[in-house]
Formats: C-alpha cells, structure tokens, sequence
C-alpha cells in the first residue's frame, strides 16, 4: 500500500498559544484513522493543514506523494472534506447543492445524478433543503465530500446526531471507500462507535501526540488490562489467594504477561470454561491517555 | 466553458438564493414603490397633481434613493461571509480548488447583479410609464437622464455591497454584522451629510471648493448624488451645493470607480488575512 499522508514533525502556532506540537504519523491508503482528542486538542488546525488551509509554522506534510507546504496547485489533488454541522444553503434543493459543488470541483453531472441515488436522496433531490432531515443532510453532505472520488477523505463528526442506523451508513460508505484505495481521516468523539471502523487512530493532547497506531498497539502502549469475567469467579476467588490479588469489580483484571497463565489456570486448575475476555476499548485507551495528560498537567 | 467557470457558479448561486429567499421581488418592489410615488404622487405635498420637470425629478428620486439603495445593497451583502462562516460552509468552500479572489468576485457579481436588475426594473420602468403619461419629457433627455441615474445607482449598490463584505469579513457573528451594517448606513448616509452640511453653514475661512470636492469624494453617497444634480438646477441647500461642484462628470465617475477598486481591494486583503 503507499502512502497517503505523511506528517512530520508538524508544529503550528496562532501568536503565542500552541496548537499542535510536534505531531507525527503516518497512513496507507484504504486505510480509515481515528483523529481523536478533547476539545482545543488541535484535531481542526491539523485538519485545516492537511486541507491547505494553514501553512504549519513547523514540519512536513506529504499528501499522496506530494508535499503541500510546496504545492500551490491544491486542484491537482483528490481531496474530500466534510466539515462539522454543516449547514448547507437552505433554500436550495438537494439537488441543485450538490450540482453548485460538482461545478466547482469539475464534476460531471453524471456524478451528481449518480451519487443522489446511491445515498438515498432520489425521492427528496428538488426538495428545498430545509426539509431535509438530519440524517438526509448528513448524507448530501458525504455525498458532497466525494464528488470528486478522493483519494484523501477527511470527515469531521460525520455521525454527530444520527441515529445508529443513519450511522451504519455512513461507515458502511467508508467501508466500500477504503476498498477502493481512499484514506479516510475521521475526526470524532463517539468512540465506541469508530472502535469497529478503523485501522489506526492518533490522539492529541494540547496539541500533542499522546499515541497513535492500530489497536493492538495503541492497547501495548497503554498497558490497559484485560477483563476477564465469568458467573462463578466470586466463588472461585475465595478458595485462591492468586485470583484474589487480580479480583477487582467483579472481574479479573490482566495484563499482557499473566493473561495466558491465568487463562490456563482457570482451565486446567479450575475447570472454569464459561468465562468472558474483554480487550480494552478504545474509549478505555482514549480516556486513559487524556486522565495522564490532565494529570501531568497538560489539559486546562 | 465561461459558463462553469468558479466566479461564475458562485455568482449563479448567489443569484438563485436571492431569488429563492425573495430578496430580488421585495427590494424592487419597494424600489418601484418609492419610485412611482416620487414621480407621480410627488407634488401632493405642494397641495397639487402634476409631474414634475426631469432635473426636480432625478433630484428628489436621487434624495431618496440615497437612503434605500445602500441599506438594500448592505442587507444583500452582510452575511455573505460571516453567514458562510457560521454554517460551516465557507471552510468548505476554501478547501475547494479556488482562491479567495475568487470566492469574492463570484459573490460581487452575483450581488451586483440582484442589485443591477432590481434598479434598472424600477426606475427603468418608472422611466417608460413617464414617456407614456407624461407630456412634456423629451423622449431622448428622458432616457438619458433615467439612464445616468440607473448606472449611478449601481455604482452606489456596489460601493455598498463591498462595504457590506468588508463588514461581514470583520464580524465574528451574523447579529454583529447586521449591527455594524446600520452603523456604516448611518453614518455614511445620515450623519456625514450633517457635519458636511454644519461645516459649510458655519462658513469656516479655510472651507474653499477644493475641501468641499474632497469631502464630497470621501463619501460615496454625496459622490452619487453630485453625479445625479451635477449641472442641474437642483434647489438650495447641501444640494445646491453638490450641483455646483466643479467637477466634470468624468472626474466624478473616476473617483466611484476608485471607490468600487479601493473597496474591492481592501475587501480582498481583509479575506485573506481573515483566520479560518
């Protein structure tokens, strides 16, 4: 796979507050990023530099093979963006907005036509916008960021407000992307949800890189334990000093070392079958790196 | 080919938003409105019925115009920008391939256009109904006078059209630019006239023609109408005084087309300094 964004050293300041600081990753196409962090993280100025919009005061950024703080010509490349609660023109149909940007990108008509049908909008196109349900607006406006059919797709909040089903589809239509080479950046704060639909995520701190890479690393990094659950682990507990040491609300909790052993031992020693293993999530990890990140001091 | 051009498919859009939100109907209506009653119903408040003469006419209907025309034209305009901003659409416009030269200039023309057509529909047609009822209006000064009014009014809804951008530029909400808006209404058509007016009632020694040319350039309104009254017998007062500037009308075209410019420049220069 090559790579679709290549971000070095990325430092970028607005007078004296710093905004990101020294940020660095990495992503293949067909590969979707979580972009995550509290708010005033600096997840939107990083957003803004990878569209061109700000010059980083430090580092390099290199979007599909090119690098931007050199190229001016930003038309050559396949980007799509959809930004957070946009609110398109509510007089216009769905329609005729979605024709204004194709306009604007270069696109055929075919696309616009193309695109209305497949998310959904036939029915509703020469509907003001205003009538428009959450989900339909939502929907036009993925449908907006690739027009042009991007090979860097960056989504801010895209299922902010949608209902699970309205959700699904958005991820499934990131899904049928990423098969087809586009590198999707989604900037969000629904965790739970993003945990199935990505390769890798990077969490900012006060414009800081706290961790970033797939899931297992991210889980390696933060050293998180394991949950292991069952019905019959309280009485279990009781007759062993060494499930007692690990017993903590109501489950064991394990580390990478003793998971396997402990595995067995419940096995092999207990004849305890009917357990439950829990990995932690990416929500434990997020909250994990932004409860050190206060701690130190960093977070106001 | 020209037609898919950036500045074009902004400037289409802003135009069918326009006519969408009813903004194109309201304005020339009420246009039209001031203007027939102007120039029909004008003379009630003599105590008579009759229509007036052509220079009495462009000087009450340039009287009145001077107040609608840029408060329209910045009502048109304040939120093209900050209205954007708000809903997020503006970042996303400038993601696109364009520049913001661009963005601007789509946005003028658009607007300039809603502007142009609104004008020329009610002084236009305020123009015709005096050919067909009046008697003594000479067909060709007629046009071309109602002609000069209606490019001058242009000009005067561009001039505020870019200073509505600038305001909206500036804003940082939609409520403080609608704010803001009234204050450059108010003080480029009320009270600049006041103190211009007060300076040259006082009869202060240094007060000579050349400083009334300067403040009269240094406000479009009273630019519009010195072009308007400029060699007309048009009665006492501040506008006898604009009558008597003794600039050529080219001069004083000039100094509006360094108006539109400057405007457009300094519009410009604030939109790309303006932080995203």
């Amino acid at each position: 796979m090559n790579t679709a964004v290549s971000a070095r050293n990325i430092s970028h300041n607005f007078g004296s507050s710093v905004a990101l600081d020294d940020v660095s990753f990495e992503m293949k196409q067909g590969q979707t990023m979580a972009l995550l962090g509290h708010n005033g993280a600096g997840k939107s100025t990083l957003i803004k530099i990878l569209l061109g919009l700000i010059t980083p005061t430090g580092g390099e950024i290199q979007i599909l093979g090119r690098n931007i703080r050199k190229n001016t010509n930003r038309s050559t490349l396949k980007l799509g963006y959809l930004p957070e609660n946009v609110s398109f023109y509510d007089k216009l149909t769905g329609e005729e907005i979605l024709t204004y940007f194709a306009e604007l990108k270069g696109v055929g008509k075919n696309r616009v036509c193309e695109l209305i049908e497949e998310f959904g909008l036939g029915y509703a196109k020469d509907r003001a916008l205003k009538t428009y349900s959450k989900g339909m607006k939502q929907r036009l406006g993925f449908a907006q960021a690739i027009l042009c059919e991007p090979e860097l797709l960056l989504l801010d909040e895209p299922t902010v407000g949608l209902d699970p089903v309205a959700s699904q589809f958005l991820y499934g239509k990131i899904d049928e992307l990423k098969r087809l080479g586009c590198a999707v950046i989604v900037c969000t704060h629904e965790l739970s949800l993003i945990e199935n639909n990505i390769d890798t995520a990077l969490i900012l701190g006060q414009g800081r890189c706290l961790a970033s890479g797939n899931l297992s690393e991210l889980r390696y990094e933060s050293r998180l334990k394991t949950r292991l659950t069952s019905p019959s682990l309280a009485a279990l507990v009781n007759d062993s000093e060494r499930l007692a040491s690990l017993y903590t609300d109501d489950a064991l909790l394990l580390d990478r070392e003793s998971k396997q052993d402990v595995v067995q031992f419940l096995t092999s020693e207990c004849g305890l079958f009917d357990f439950a293993l829990k990995e932690p999530g990416l929500a434990e990890i997020y909250h994990f790196h932004m409860k050190k990140c206060t701690q130190i001091g960093v977070v106001s | 080919m020209l037609l898919h051009s950036p500045v074009l498919v902004i400037a289409k859009k802003e135009i069918r938003d326009s006519l969408r939100n009813r903004w194109v109907i309201f304005i020339s209506l009420i246009f039209l409105l001031l203007s027939l009653s102007v120039t029909f119903a004008g003379s009630a408040v003599v105590g008579q019925l009759s229509l007036p003469e052509l220079d009495a006419l462009i000087s009450s209907l340039s009287t009145i115009s001077v107040f609608i025309i840029p408060l329209a034209a910045m009502l048109v305009s304040y939120d093209a920008f900050v209205g954007e901003d708000e809903s997020g659409t503006l970042l996303l416009l400038l993601s696109y391939p364009l520049s913001r030269f661009q963005i601007l200039s789509g946005k003028l023309i658009g607007h300039g256009v809603i502007m142009s057509f609104t004008i020329s529909f009610a002084f236009g047609l305020t123009a015709v109904l005096l050919l067909l009822f009046g008697e003594n209006y000479d067909v060709a000064a007629t046009l071309g006078q109602f002609s000069q009014f209606i490019l001058t009014s242009i000009l005067l809804a561009i001039t505020f059209i870019l200073l509505g951008y600038i305001v909206s530029l500036t804003a940082t909400e939609k409520a403080k630019a609608v704010a803001t808006v009234l204050f450059v209404w108010f003080l480029f058509v009320l009270i600049y006239d006041l103190l211009l007016l007060t300076l040259l009632v006082a009869d202060i020694t240094f007060v000579n023609q050349y400083i009334i040319n300067v403040l009269i350039a240094l406000n479009p309104t009273d630019l519009y109408r010195a072009m308007n009254l400029i060699g007309t017998d048009a009665g006492s007062g501040s506008l006898a005084i604009l009558s008597a500037s003794d600039w050529g009308k080219a001069a004083l075209y000039f100094v509006m087309s360094l108006w539109v410019f400057g405007l457009m420049f300094v519009a410009n220069f604030v939109f790309r300094r303006r932080q995203l």
